[in-house]
């Protein structure tokens, strides 16, 4: 069956070696065993229940390495040529020939001689970069006073006045990991965002752990802000969890922000986001909107680029002018996607621990870049 | 391209050594794993054009021989699909004097396409416009329609041009166009049993890029950490490989590609065969 189905697609090759590859990606625990390709078996190179041992041979396995085989040999390239010039060989034979096998492994083996050489360069570079960051990390402490924060802050000729973090969840077995960590560092967060004068902050988790564990978010926010600021001037905060509609105020309900005797207003407003409020919102909102067309009550012209924003904006906030990912790579983690149209988005290869340095500088990127919509 | 210029390129024999060199990496790159949709936002033409005191026209015109250079490595490597961000529905707001000028120049560029067909034949490549037509000029669009007609036939490799597209005007079009189904549906199904089989795959479904794989690489250049409203639903997974670059448009080239290329698969066999351990 295999044989047929290699017949009628040897035109595309190269469309074939594609999907066939896709495959390979899908079954990758089989793929790590070695392949022999049709021809080594043929001629009895490998062992026979080795052969078996693959699943469903035809499919995966050889078919895969074959159309690799066969879309290297481009029909343009001097091989084929050279190929055709040798007597006795059959032009419509389909079987790869040995010296293309030959070819392929060569040019693997390049492949892998390549990727090993990279990964000397990017182990050097990992060197490198956790170096930096450490020694960002010293340079630029916090050192829990908003005084410091405010003098790095003011020399920047402009700040963001929403900005979103991306924070994930680490095990529970690492420093700083665990929900405890998380809800630390988002903490954390806010006191710099306070101190640097930012009134709006949302804070990314893509399980969305942090919207079950509110009360205890707050509490620690509030203990952090005491600790930034001084237990009789803790600033008052706003919690939301857009997506159940939630708004807390302070840090306990029965909070009395008159007996603080301090300005009751809040300055920062923190909203808890998580992949919640990426794809499925938009999706919920294509329901509703499906929903209210077919009572009449919606004409399908009407769906416009302004009206879509509006209701995200209501659902899930107003897009951020920076995010910042504390994250190794740059892994957007499904964040909404309506909502990352203009953002400046930072991150710092190789961190993955929530840094005054990366907070920082990802300030410092934004003050310096430029916002043209189109222009 | 940046090596081009450096006093090596005065030796003799240096571009032919240069031609060897690459197609001996690209074989070998075709014989790992290669990205199946390569996204292009084409950034920096005019700051080029400024840097080198030349037309912004000229610049543009740059832009374009480097992506024909970054087109022919990308499906040289047998990269499946390849999207490139022509031209933005906010650039409208540029000044007239440019807007036509660009106009100008992509129905030249793609008359010629359709007259020599040279690229297209070669690589057999599938022309797909995604984006607004209806906000573009006439010979603009009949220029891509009769492209998009002439290459339908092929299979090989798409080329997806963008044109006059954002995301977000994408995302509506795919929330709108479901709404449409549902009011022709009615006969067929149930209005509330097709509101209840709307999921991200049937936004996916109706959005321009439908008919694309997976995109797996996105590459911004001129040094902007911005996504600028292109392929938004696409790129806010995990997973997807988002190289923002320091160079303007014009420098990019095929060396620059075939890096990115390597750096992706060297990721993919990490994971492979680290992380699944």
């Amino acid at each position: 069956m295999a044989e047929t189905l290699d017949k009628s697609t040897t035109a595309n090759a190269t469309g074939n070696q594609l999907t066939s590859s896709n495959n390979s990606n899908d079954n990758s625990k089989n793929d790590n065993m070695l392949e022999y390709p049709e021809i080594l078996k043929r001629k009895g190179f490998v062992p026979k229940d080795l052969s078996r041992s693959t699943k469903n041979p035809g499919k995966t396995g050889l078919s895969t390495t074959r159309n690799l085989i066969r879309s290297y040999v481009n029909p343009s390239t001097l091989v084929n040529d050279v190929v055709d010039l040798i007597p006795g060989h059959d032009k419509s034979s389909e079987e790869p020939n040995f010296r293309e096998v030959l070819g392929y492994y060569f040019f693997h083996s390049i492949l892998f001689i390549m990727l090993f050489f990279f990964s000397f360069y990017r182990g050097v570079q990992y060197v490198g970069n956790r170096l930096k960051l450490r020694f960002l990390s010293i340079a630029y402490n916090p050192s829990k006073s908003p005084q410091i924060i405010r003098d790095d802050v003011l020399k920047l000729p402009k700040i963001p006045k929403r900005v979103s973090s991306v924070l994930s969840l680490k095990p529970d077995q690492d420093e700083g990991g665990g929900v405890e960590g998380l809800i630390n560092d988002s903490s954390e967060i806010t006191a710099w965002c306070v101190a640097a004068g930012i009134q709006y902050l949302s804070i990314y988790e893509y399980n969305g752990v942090l919207k079950q564990r509110v009360p205890e978010l707050r509490r620690s926010i509030h203990k952090k802000l005491s600790q930034y600021f001084g237990v009789n001037y803790v600033p008052n905060f706003v919690v939301k969890v857009p997506c159940l509609n939630l708004t807390f105020n302070g840090v306990d309900d029965d909070f009395d922000v008159q007996s603080q005797g301090f300005n009751n207003k809040p300055v920062i407003e923190i909203s808890l986001l998580s992949v919640r409020d990426g794809r499925s919102t938009i999706v919920d909102l294509t329901k509703t909107m499906a929903d209210l067309a077919v009572k009449n009550e919606l004409v399908v012209d009407d769906v416009t680029i302004d009206l879509v924003d509006k209701q995200l904006t209501n659902l899930v906030g107003v897009e951020p002018d920076l995010i910042i990912l504390f994250s190794p790579n740059l892994d957007l983690q499904s964040y909404p996607p309506w909502h990352i149209r203009l953002s400046e988005i930072y991150w710092e290869p190789d961190n993955d621990e929530v840094n005054y340095s990366v907070f920082l500088r990802a300030l410092q990127k934004y003050s310096t870049c430029k916002v043209n919509v189109g222009k | 391209m940046s090596l081009g210029s450096s006093w090596i390129s005065t030796f003799p024999g240096y571009y032919q050594a240069l031609e060897v060199l690459k197609s001996i990496v690209t074989s070998a790159l075709k014989t790992g794993k290669i990205p199946q949709h390569v996204a292009f936002i084409m950034d920096g033409n005019r700051r080029f054009a400024r840097k080198h005191h030349i037309e912004v026209k000229e610049g543009h015109n740059e832009g374009f021989n480097s992506l024909a250079e970054i087109l022919d490595i990308c499906y040289k490597c047998n990269v499946k699909a390849i999207s490139i961000y022509a031209f933005s529905i906010e650039n409208f707001k540029r000044s007239p004097f440019e807007v036509k000028n660009l106009m100008k120049l992509c129905e030249r560029k793609f008359q010629q396409i359709i007259d020599h067909n040279d690229l297209c034949e070669k690589y057999g490549i599938k022309l797909i416009v995604s984006g607004d037509l209806s906000l573009l000029p006439d010979s603009l669009k009949n220029v891509l329609t009769n492209a998009q007609e002439l290459t339908k036939n092929n299979s090989n490799a798409i080329l997806n041009i963008c044109i006059p597209y954002t995301s977000r005007d994408d995302i509506t079009h795919s929330i709108r166009d479901i709404n449409e189904n549902n009011q022709n549906n009615k006969v067929i199904v149930s209005p509330q049993n097709y509101i209840d089989s709307i999921d991200e795959d049937c936004i996916s479904k109706h959005l321009y890029t439908k008919d694309l794989p997976p995109l797996d690489i996105l590459v911004r250049t001129s040094n902007i950490h911005r996504l600028s409203d292109f392929m938004l639903w696409e790129t806010h997974l995990t997973g997807i490989y988002i190289q923002f670059l320091d160079i303007l448009w014009p420098e990019f080239g095929a060396i620059r590609m075939i890096w990115i290329i390597l750096k992706w698969s060297f990721i993919q066999y990490y994971n492979q065969y680290f992380k699944s351990i």
